[in-house]
């Protein structure tokens, strides 16, 4: 983004003929590819996948954040567009788990659910949490394009009756429970 | 060695809401225009989507490449090193912000014109805000009353009139200056929600209305009318409804077969001669450098970047930057005080759909519609609630310390409580002060070796503070009128970098303390001149495009009328 760097150094004319010229659109449409490659090893899928199951539990409200595929968004944006904090993402899991082993015997995803609360109770508000639960909640909330929110859970969990093309003036009427148009931005392939 | 282009009579540098207004009366006239943007034209199918991570998280309607390389700096005071803003609120389109802006389309009131003026008058000079640098406009409402009109009609803006030529109409706002006429469309529709909050200011004794946005409430010269999907922030209209200079004057003035638009175009200095007459500018595209010689040369690039392309222009005529002999440019500059208030309810509020122009708005603490007499400020804000809410924004509510942030009992917060959140933002008037300004980074460069721009927020503002203050109580008083249970007051966004920015090549008389003329020329430069919210020496409590629309319509009508005396 920002360069600092001495232009004594470059002509003008080699500045101009190297400087990034990324046309918008391809950003753009680099930008909403999926990614391909995956930004987690297994090991740390795993410690993941622990850690946002008891930030969005499974209940009687319905599935949680694992169900919904939170850890699928997140590994494909840490892969494309948010690789730039990958390591301190990667470095953050590895100190909760560190933290479990210590604290509580065990990598984090071989504890218990309770003693996870436990975990999680402690960390609150600290810069890993606050970032994970961030993600996880982008996750679960997005469009299901972006591989959480499958079947609209996270939708369905908080009412958000979903994107739909055209919205009538009754479906802005306060109280009113407005029927759930199940339908990703994207397409009918989505959300399933 | 630049390629040298066939001369135009006017290069427009930036077509997006100032400069894509400005080349309509310019073609229409018969000049020959050369409209130069760094972006390009966006595709509502392929960049335009219903998607909350698209539009607002990663922010792919709003942000460009070029724009996040240039991303200005900030420091409080001169002896603090600048470090970057982050994000740059500035797009590369043709259409500018306008494609992704709020299309709320708010006139200045006569009061906001005159101030300075009307504040010593009515509360003596110990009024005006220590350290400012406040000047009445070199022009007033009613001179730019036509101007706001034009705008209305050829953009398209839908509203209720409160004041025709005098006649009060309650439905409308009852504070604004007089119109020559109604709106050209009727106002968007109600929510539910914002219908509940205009009852609730009327039990205040407020008089609340539905406040006029560029979008058509209905269809308007061959465009869609809105269709409410929830979408609109940051993001562009995928049916057409929002009516940015990409969809209205831009391809009006390319009908006249007048307007060359070259894209992807990236001014890099503005070139003068020994006399100091501009002779045109300087690009980059392709990687290849180009000059375009016009008679004309009107800046039209956003409030930061006005101020750093003259600034980047030096020559033997002007050596500390184009028409900066007096040392203005970059001057009384201010980021908009803006402050969001929200407020959780009992019961659904449902304003997942909507946009943010579809609301309710109140406008009694507002400019000087209140006596200020021992309040310690002047100004004050408007108060806006509006609709449109996206799932994750809504799950990642405060919990008002009501629930956990994690776990069964956080889910069954969000819940119950993710679709009964509303919020506002306050628009403060704001005013220049002698410690914020504009220069170039004197460390920071873009990819091409150029100094970005640094903004020196200054100090605290006590006017503002308070006022902002006094709007927020009120703000309050009437969400707990509506029947709000929680209601956050957080504190005010600084003067840094802001989507509302102003000045930096100020519009005065006095070329001492100002930039450009009444016209929006320079008072160096005779054939330069800038267009955009750098002209403007304060903000009114509104959301500024309106303005400073009505403003570059103004001086591209000036440059026809004077033509032979400006081009030389």
């Amino acid at each position: 983004m920002i360069d600092r760097m001495n232009s004594k150094d470059f002509s003008r004319r080699e500045l101009i003929q190297s400087a990034a010229f990324v046309p918008l659109a391809a950003l753009t449409l680099s930008a909403q590819q999926p990614a391909e490659k995956s930004a987690l090893s297994p090991e740390q899928m795993k410690t993941l996948v622990a850690f946002i199951d008891r930030l969005i539990p499974h209940d009687e409200l319905g599935p949680g954040a694992v169900e919904a595929g939170a850890q699928i968004y997140i590994d494909r944006v840490l892969a494309g567009p948010n690789a730039n904090e990958k390591a301190s993402f990667v470095q953050g899991l590895e100190a909760v788990d560190a933290y479990a082993k210590r604290v509580h015997g065990a990598a984090l995803a071989e504890l218990s659910a309770e003693k996870r609360d436990q975990v999680l109770t402690e960390m609150v508000n600290e810069q890993f949490f606050n970032r994970a639960r961030r993600l996880t909640i982008e996750g679960m909330f997005s469009d299901p394009y972006y591989g959480g929110n499958k079947n609209f859970a996270g939708w369905d969990l908080i009412r958000y009756p979903g994107p739909r093309p055209a919205v009538a003036a009754e479906d802005q009427a306060l109280n009113v429970d407005v029927k759930p148009y199940r339908i990703s931005a994207y397409g009918v392939k989505y959300g399933h | 060695m630049a390629i040298n282009l066939k001369p135009v009579d006017v290069a427009v540098i930036g077509l997006g809401a100032a400069g894509g207004v400005a080349v309509l009366p310019l073609a229409r006239a018969g000049l020959k225009v050369a409209g130069l943007e760094a972006g390009t034209w966006m595709d509502p199918h392929r960049d335009f989507h219903a998607d909350e991570v698209y539009n607002n998280v990663r922010r792919l309607v709003s942000s460009s490449p070029k724009a996040q390389r240039e991303c200005p700096t900030v420091r409080a005071t001169p002896s603090q090193q600048a470090r970057s803003a982050g994000v740059h609120p500035m797009m590369n389109a043709i259409g500018g912000t306008s494609i992704h802006y709020w299309a709320q389309s708010w006139r200045l009131k006569p009061w906001d014109f005159r101030t300075r003026s009307e504040s010593i008058r009515r509360y003596g000079p110990n009024s005006i805000p220590a350290g400012s640098t406040l000047e009445d406009w070199p022009l007033t409402y009613d001179e730019l009353e036509p101007y706001y009109d034009i705008i209305e009609q050829e953009v398209g803006v839908s509203g209720k009139a409160g004041n025709i030529q005098g006649r009060i109409d309650p439905t409308g706002n009852v504070f604004e200056g007089p119109r020559q006429r109604e709106y050209p469309m009727p106002p968007l529709r109600g929510a539910g929600f914002t219908d509940h909050m205009m009852d609730a200011a009327r039990q205040l004794g407020w008089k609340p209305f539905r406040p006029p946005a560029a979008i058509n409430s209905q269809p308007y010269r061959g465009r869609a009318s809105c269709v409410f999907h929830g979408y609109c922030s940051a993001g562009g209209c995928h049916v057409g409804a929002k009516n940015s200079t990409a969809t209205t004057t831009i391809p009006e003035a390319v009908r006249t077969k007048n307007l060359t638009i070259f894209d992807k175009a990236q001014v890099t200095r503005i070139v003068t001669d020994s006399n100091g007459r501009v002779t045109g500018v300087n690009y980059i595209r392709d990687r290849k450098e180009y000059f375009q010689p016009a008679k004309i040369v009107l800046v039209a690039g956003y409030t930061y970047e006005n101020s750093r392309l003259l600034l980047l222009s030096k020559s033997k005529a002007y050596p500390n930057g184009l028409s900066n002999n007096h040392g203005q440019v970059g001057r009384h500059y201010f980021g908009h005080w803006t402050s969001g208030v929200s407020a959780l309810f009992p019961y659904d509020i449902n304003v997942w759909y909507g946009l943010p122009a579809q609301g309710a708005t109140v406008d009694e603490w507002a400019d000087d519609s209140f006596d200020h007499a021992g309040l310690g400020f002047i100004g004050g804000a408007s108060l806006h609630v509006y609709t449109e809410r996206h799932p994750i924004d809504a799950a990642a509510m405060n919990t008002y310390g009501r629930a956990p942030l994690f776990g069964s009992a956080w889910k069954k917060f969000v819940h119950d409580n993710a679709g009964r959140v509303a919020s506002t933002y306050l628009q403060t008037n704001t005013f220049p002060y002698e410690t914020t300004f504009l220069d170039l980074d004197p460390e920071v460069r873009d990819p091409l070796g150029d100094p970005v721009c640094r903004i020196t927020a200054g100090g605290v503002r006590a006017n503002e503070q308070r006022a902002l203050q006094h709007a927020q109580n009120k703000m309050e008083e009437w969400f707990r009128a509506a029947g709000a249970i929680e209601v956050t007051k957080p504190p005010a966004n600084g003067p840094g970098i802001s989507t509302h920015a102003y000045g930096g090549t100020r519009m005065g008389d006095n070329p001492e303390t100002n930039v450009v003329d009444r016209w929006g020329f320079s008072h160096e430069a005779p054939n330069l001149g800038v267009l955009g919210a750098s002209v403007m020496g304060s903000s009114g409590a509104r959301n500024p495009t309106l303005t400073l629309q009505a403003l570059a319509w103004r001086t591209a009508e000036h440059l026809v009328k004077n033509w032979k005396l400006l081009a030389g």
